[in-house]
């Protein structure tokens, strides 16, 4: 009638389920539901054990891998009794010490019902995935995850935690409670897209989108051009080659606090660069990016450009290493002429750096943050606000967790549109390494 | 490559042709290069420069002028009574939170990293890609839209505010670039080592600690520099999760230099700012190289 793997799948979920309907029977739930659940469970593992009774003969009940999934079952059942009864009135009754712990673990209730459940789920889903291995022979699915490469997977969980549980669960709360009339606490009070609508017709919220798209544009231009024609430089079998990086390289080991501060100071129109110049007899000359609302983005992009240029290059100078030298000869060989070479040859085939570049200074640009902080404060007035600035204010200081949630959720939203066709490009065609 | 006369020669010169050093070429590329690195030098200069001169010397000069007369007493003022609100006693204490921050956060988020990209490279399980692209992906999403859950978590775990909070949310932000460097560094070693290693009878810690871990040092220090700046550097979650008696470096240094009342020292500002630079200065100018492979290595591939 069954088979031998077929049967000890049977007889295993009905060790639990009747460890189930037994524990449930014992704690004595409440619940008009728990209780006809529980008769019914027993009613299933009673039919269980009587088919298993009937064709005993087969299974081996001694088998290696029997006991090892009927262990593991009784310990996970025991452990989930164990919280769910330490809940319960009817245990109380009959060891009086629990009852002196059992305000302070009154918490517990819900996770032991929810622990109770899924210990339920995964009876049934032995019963079902296992029984479908049962033509080749093997192990289950649950057996083989709860077995198999165990200490990888042990040490693997602080990864597991923070990719599901912080990036996937965080990020999906946060776009939920955008939907919410939050203010000083979360609140699952729906308002639908109001606060989108308030954010969208902001002045603050227009001011910084335009700030970062101005701050991107020129930002992802000059970087680009400025790091790539440093590392071309460089790639000449420049001498001092060291000297040069690491004084184009220096500026990205600073904060971008320390950075903002600086040119905060440079740009003074008090003592910095104004005044020098007026100092020398233009006494009309005006340069105070940072008090004129129309350019202060611009002093903040000088800032930026002077912090991360370095980097770019860096990244620039290792493309142009991984370029193959025998182009060189052969151009020159040809008499094509350097910026030819480079704009028609060696631009083309360092596209994958250009590509990756492109994504790292547009995931930087959405983070802008410190920067403005420390140069500006995001004054005169708005003119130099940032969302991710508009985002910590309404979060923090303005005590309206909505905007601050409604805000993050736009941004992500721009950075998936750089993200995704990238992701397409790069991971889509080829398998993940 | 300019200077292509000499074609006509009858004789053929032996060895590489000499360069003239003062050729137009080499003024083009060091002038140019030059330039470049003196604007880049030009704001530490202004730092060092602005925080050795006392006030009345940088209300009467201009800020590029060496100092006439050179004080440390900025520096002094900036490390011990700078004041940030109510308090007066400087950027020693930021410093000394940073430096509380900065040590455990570097050693956890690296074992932690270390061990994830050793599983992802040579125990690999199935979902393990999944779970690593998620990652790599969390890296380019905007922090704002994580902070919050992350005050309510570190709220219910009675962290909220105080350092050791601070340190789980660096190792949790440190990981995505981390794993990949580490991840991408094991798949380099010969697979046929972990094999021997097996066969030996070495089991997963076994060969983590016996084999890989010794085996890559150079990554570990590159990991430990790139951690180093990045979480001194930090200040979104420095502002965040700490409050004024646990505020890093960076955050006081900006509360100091952009504190509205009283009146404005620069010099002192300055001197500061050098000093919050100072760490990261040093360990970017002491590892050299390894910096440069750090923040390539993690970009390159990612």
């Amino acid at each position: 009638m069954f088979n031998k793997v077929q049967l000890e799948r049977f007889f295993v979920g009905s060790v639990m389920l009747a460890f189930v309907s037994l524990v449930l029977s014992i704690v004595g739930i409440k619940s008009q539901l728990f209780q006809n659940i529980q008769y019914l469970l027993l009613f299933i593992s009673s039919v269980i054990v009587l088919l298993i009774g009937i064709q005993s003969k087969s299974i081996n009940f001694f088998s290696n891998r029997l006991q090892k999934q009927i262990l593991g079952w009784l310990i996970s059942a025991i452990c989930s009794a164990a919280i769910w009864a330490f809940a319960q009135k009817g245990i109380q009754s009959i060891f009086p010490a629990i009852m002196g712990y059992r305000k302070a673990w009154n918490t517990l209730e819900p996770f032991a019902l929810y622990a109770t459940v899924v210990f339920i789920m995964f009876a049934l889903m032995l019963i079902i995935i296992g029984a479908r291995d049962t033509k080749i022979d093997r192990p289950g699915y649950i057996e083989r995850f709860l077995v198999y490469n165990l200490s990888s997977k042990i040490a693997a969980m602080p990864m597991i935690f923070t990719s599901i549980g912080i990036f996937i669960i965080a990020t999906l709360w946060t776009i939920y409670h955008s939907f919410t009339n939050s203010r000083m606490l979360p609140k699952s009070d729906f308002i639908g897209l109001g606060q989108y609508e308030r954010l969208w017709s902001s002045d603050r919220w227009y001011m910084s989108i335009e700030n970062l798209a101005i701050y991107g544009v020129c930002s992802l231009i000059f970087s680009l051009f400025i790091g790539f024609m440093l590392a071309a430089l460089l790639d000449q079998k420049t001498r001092f080659e060291n000297t040069f990086r690491t004084i184009f390289l220096y500026p990205f080991a600073l904060s971008f606090i320390v950075t903002g501060l600086v040119w905060q100071w440079i740009l003074n129109p008090d003592y910095g660069v104004e005044k020098i110049i007026r100092s020398l007899g233009f006494d009309s000359f005006v340069f105070n990016p940072l008090y004129n609302a129309d350019i202060v983005i611009y002093g903040i992009l000088a800032a930026g450009l002077w912090q991360g240029t370095g980097f770019i290059m860096c990244l620039m100078l290792a493309g142009l290493r991984g370029v193959d030298q025998e182009i060189w000869k052969a151009t020159r060989i040809d008499g094509i002429p350097m910026w030819k070479t480079y704009i028609q040859v060696v631009i083309p085939m360092m596209r994958p750096v250009f590509v990756t570049t492109l994504v790292i200074i547009a995931a930087g640009i959405i983070k802008v943050y410190d920067l403005v902080v420390a140069q500006t404060s995001g004054g005169p007035g708005i003119s130099s606000e940032v969302p991710a600035k508009y985002v910590y204010d309404y979060m923090f200081s303005a005590q309206n967790l909505g905007q601050g949630f409604a805000a993050s959720t736009m941004m992500l939203v721009s950075v998936l549109i750089v993200l995704i066709p990238f992701a397409y490009l790069e991971f889509g065609r080829r398998k993940y390494d | 490559m300019t200077n292509s006369q000499n074609n006509s020669s009858v004789v053929d010169p032996r060895g590489p042709k000499p360069r003239k050093i003062m050729s137009r070429r080499n003024i083009i590329l060091y002038g140019t290069l030059l330039v470049v690195a003196i604007y880049y030098l030009i704001p530490l200069y202004v730092m060092i420069v602005t925080s050795l001169k006392g006030m009345p010397e940088i209300r009467l000069g201009n800020i590029f002028s060496p100092p006439v007369e050179v004080t440390f007493e900025p520096w002094i003022k900036a490390w011990a009574q700078a004041c940030t609100g109510l308090n007066c006693d400087g950027l020693s204490r930021g410093f000394w939170n940073s430096v509380k921050i900065t040590i455990p956060s570097v050693f956890v988020s690296i074992a932690i990293a270390s061990i994830n990209g050793y599983a992802l490279a040579n125990w690999r399980f199935k979902g393990a890609n999944l779970f690593f692209t998620i990652l790599i992906f969390g890296a380019f999403i905007p922090y704002q839209i994580m902070i919050y859950p992350l005050v309510i978590l570190l709220r219910d775990l009675g962290i909220y505010t105080k350092l050791p909070g601070l340190i789980l949310i660096h190792s949790i932000f440190g990981m995505p670039i981390l794993t990949l460097l580490f991840r991408n560094y094991f798949t380099t070693i010969p697979e046929e080592l972990f094999k021997a290693a097996r066969v030996d009878g070495a089991k997963f810690w076994g060969i983590y600690f016996r084999v890989m871990m010794p085996m890559s040092l150079p990554i570990f220090v590159v990991a430990i520099i790139m951690q180093v700046t990045g979480i001194w550097n930090d200040f979104l979650f420095g502002v965040i999760y700490t409050k004024p008696d646990t505020y890093p470096m960076t955050v006081q240094l900006n509360n100091i230099v952009n504190s509205v009342q009283g009146v404005k020292e620069y010099n002192v500002n300055m001197a500061a700012t050098l000093l919050t630079g100072l760490v990261p200065l040093t360990v970017y100018f002491v590892s050299g190289k390894l910096f440069v492979k750090g923040i390539t290595a993690g970009a390159v591939k990612g």
